[in-house]
């Protein structure tokens, strides 16, 4: 069974059917690191994003790309409702995080539950045919939704490391993200720093389950078990590094259906949790890669050496 | 005066108790008038859409039973509890049906459900009829559990023996869901196949939470069958169908009931030709009651029900639970689970409206004829009727 085709095969759909695990990792990883919250409530988002643009499609019948757009609303009204109703009141009401941490818990179980009473339980997908053409290249089956959904999950990436790294409100969540308090003394307003770190993990899950609901079928609590391995991989990537989180995700997806070559398919679920417990076992605060800015501490901090060559 | 008046408070005290004394016994007599019998069912979570539409199939049936007299012109009730499906919550709901409700009998579906709540069955002596689940094990279940739907060893062998028989494949691929239903029908497929002169040359589970198929596929694909038999939910069923064709498998797929809807073609297209699956009731152009039935449904849901064949048998049930009460209360027996499995088993064989005729067999199994139905043309059609021995 082991050849290049089928490695070539599992390679490509593993990257392909990544691209949503990417966006909700990137987004979790975002908000615990900006927001300093284990946001489950963002199956909440997922929800509402996915509805949105089921509503848009399938009920309205508008062209898909109108549902593309009504995916991001729906994702950022979700998120603003959060972080306008929920984190910022419980912010200013000084609630501990354990007691935030519950509150995302019980919003993304409110949410599916409400999802449910509008639309029911019945799975459903944004388009009414969830074929997609396929084209072999070489001998690897391409189909029509791998290359956009790839395409946009790398447009979502390169948006955020620019937004982060030349906008002022990037900057800001990055000030913020190292320390608030201080960034608030250099006259950050952290709420709303922190409102639109939402807005775009909202626009990002949003993406996400526009193209995850292009391919399979969702139902209002579909979105809890899809967290499920945002969360892995932004665990495994290291808290709070959101790059790591990504790769973290691309790795899980390869790594789980690699394993098709060496165990029995139904192990693949048991094997990304074994793969999890080790891997968070041993690497307790993800895995790092080595990073320049530390040697430049190094040197700034070298000892100071006295006129006379002797350390004092 | 004042004596008077305190005997005419007495009086009115005494007249008020007794009062409430009459009001309170007749209250119970009325209450003692509905026959009550449970049914635990799905109304939330990923299967509830299944669900609903069987619980509204077993209201409408209540509702005629009742339009009609009901029980010896007593009033015929279901209670109706949520199970989501799943086995935990099941057995939450039955031990409410049993205790609080004190229902000698109760319906329930999904074969993790129909083993989780066995025990509390057996144990209180209450019958609990599996309608729905399919698992070839529930008739082994103990005393109490008895099931009007045949087990995968009647349609998934149908389908198994018809592939190898009538369809002339030798080499056949075993697709399943890493569950309860899924592994123990995909085991009668393969042994129905093997024993009807197949040869299986791949069988391969996938995880209940997977979200993409393209590694058991490509063992399948590798293994180059002339069949597949894929034994998954209505919820991930047509994903993998979809991505077993993008994959450029071509062969006939074959399963059982649950992917036997009018969305699947809608979401697969071309995709869905050759996809073979089961009923197990007739359908609308095999009998007018079932014709109305769909027909009530167009009208009332503007849609044909979910699962159409499961709904039917839903339907039936209450009219075979209100046969058995019928049957005791003529005879003045009380309403126990004792009682009822005794009196279901005397009566032996039902005459059901949209199902037909049921028969209980002493190893707690029934036979039906099974129903083959194709993709053709863009629409469900019918293929082959099966019978099996």
């Amino acid at each position: 069974m082991m050849n290049v085709t089928v490695i070539s095969q599992i390679l490509w759909t593993s990257i392909a059917t990544s691209s949503y695990f990417v966006l909700f990792a990137v987004a979790f990883a975002l908000i615990l690191k900006v927001n300093k919250v284990f946001n489950f409530a963002q199956a909440g988002m997922m929800s509402c994003g996915f509805y949105a643009a089921y509503v848009a499609v399938r009920v309205l019948e508008l062209p898909g790309p109108f549902g593309f757009a009504a995916a991001v609303a729906g994702g950022a009204a979700m998120a603003f409702l959060l972080e306008r109703f929920g984190f910022s009141v419980l912010r200013h009401r000084r609630a501990s995080p354990m007691f935030v941490f519950i509150f995302t818990i019980i919003a993304s179980q409110f949410i599916a539950y409400f999802m449910m009473m509008i639309f029911g339980t019945w799975p459903t997908t944004i388009f009414a045919s969830m074929f997609w053409p396929v084209t072999l290249v070489g001998e690897v089956a391409v189909s029509a939704w791998d290359v956009p959904a790839i395409g946009a999950t790398v447009a979502v990436l390169v948006g955020l490391w620019a937004f982060l790294r030349y906008t002022r409100y990037g900057q800001f969540m990055i000030a913020v993200a190292d320390n608030a308090d201080l960034a608030e003394l250099y006259g950050i307003r952290k709420d709303r720093v922190l409102m639109v770190a939402m807005l775009a993990a909202g626009v990002i899950v949003g993406i996400g389950m526009f193209l995850y609901g292009t391919r399979a079928q969702v139902q209002p609590s579909a979105a809890t078990e899809l967290m499920l391995f945002a969360v892995a991989a932004t665990v495994l990537g290291g808290i709070g590094n959101i790059w790591g989180a990504a790769l973290a995700a691309v790795v899980l997806g390869v790594v789980q259906n690699s394993s098709i070559l060496f165990i029995p398919s139904a192990w693949q679920g048991f094997l990304l949790y074994a793969f999890l417990f080790f891997a968070i076992v041993l690497f307790p605060s993800g895995f790092h890669l080595p990073e320049r800015s530390k040697k430049l501490k190094r040197t700034v901090a070298a000892p100071v050496v006295a006129t006379d060559g002797k350390g004092d | 005066m004042t004596s008077m008046r305190l005997s005419g408070i007495k009086i009115g005290r005494r007249a008020a108790l007794a009062l409430a004394l009459v009001t309170a016994t007749s209250g119970f007599a009325f209450a003692q008038q509905t026959l009550k019998f449970g049914l635990a069912m799905p109304l939330t979570g990923g299967q509830a859409s299944y669900g609903n539409d069987q619980v509204k199939a077993a209201q409408w049936a209540v509702e005629e039973i009742n339009k009609a007299g009901g029980i010896n012109g007593k009033k015929f009730e279901m209670v109706v509890l949520d199970t989501q499906a799943d086995p935990q919550v099941g057995i939450q709901a039955v031990n409410r049906l049993i205790s609080v409700d004190k229902v000698p009998a109760f319906i329930t579906a999904w074969s993790g459900v129909v083993k989780a709540v066995a025990p509390i069955a057996n144990d209180n002596k209450i019958v609990e009829l599996s309608i729905g689940a399919n698992a070839p094990d529930i008739s082994k279940l103990g005393d109490y559990v008895y099931t009007t739907f045949p087990l995968a060893d009647v349609d998934i062998r149908a389908v198994a023996e018809y592939s190898a028989k009538d369809m002339g494949k030798k080499k056949a691929a075993v697709l399943f869901i890493n569950n309860e239903t899924g592994i123990g029908s995909a085991e009668v497929y393969r042994d129905t196949f093997v024993k009807a002169g197949g040869q299986v040359v791949a069988y391969e589970a996938y995880d209940q939470k997977a979200t993409d198929f393209t590694g058991p596929l490509l063992k399948i694909r590798a293994s180059n069958p002339e069949i597949i038999h894929l034994q998954g939910l209505v919820s991930e069923s047509p994903q993998v169908i979809a991505q077993a064709r993008q994959l450029g498998i071509t062969v006939p797929i074959t399963s059982y009931s649950g992917i036997y809807n009018p969305k699947l073609i809608e979401q697969l297209g071309a995709a869905a030709e050759g996809v073979i699956a089961t009923s197990l009731a007739p359908g609308a152009s095999d009998s007018p009651a079932v014709k109305a039935y769909v027909d009530r449904w167009m009208k009332e849901a503007g849609r044909p029900p979910n699962g159409l064949p499961y709904t039917q048998y839903l339907y039936d049930a209450p009219y075979l639970v209100a046969a058995i009460f019928t049957s005791l209360d003529k005879k003045g027996v009380p309403l126990t689970g004792e009682n009822v499995r005794k009196e279901m088993l005397a009566i032996k064989t039902f005459d059901l409206p949209l199902t037909g005729k049921v028969t209980f067999a002493d190893d707690h199994t029934v036979n039906k004829p099974v129903y083959l139905v194709e993709v053709k043309g863009g629409k469900w059609t019918s293929k082959a009727v099966v019978n099996n021995k």
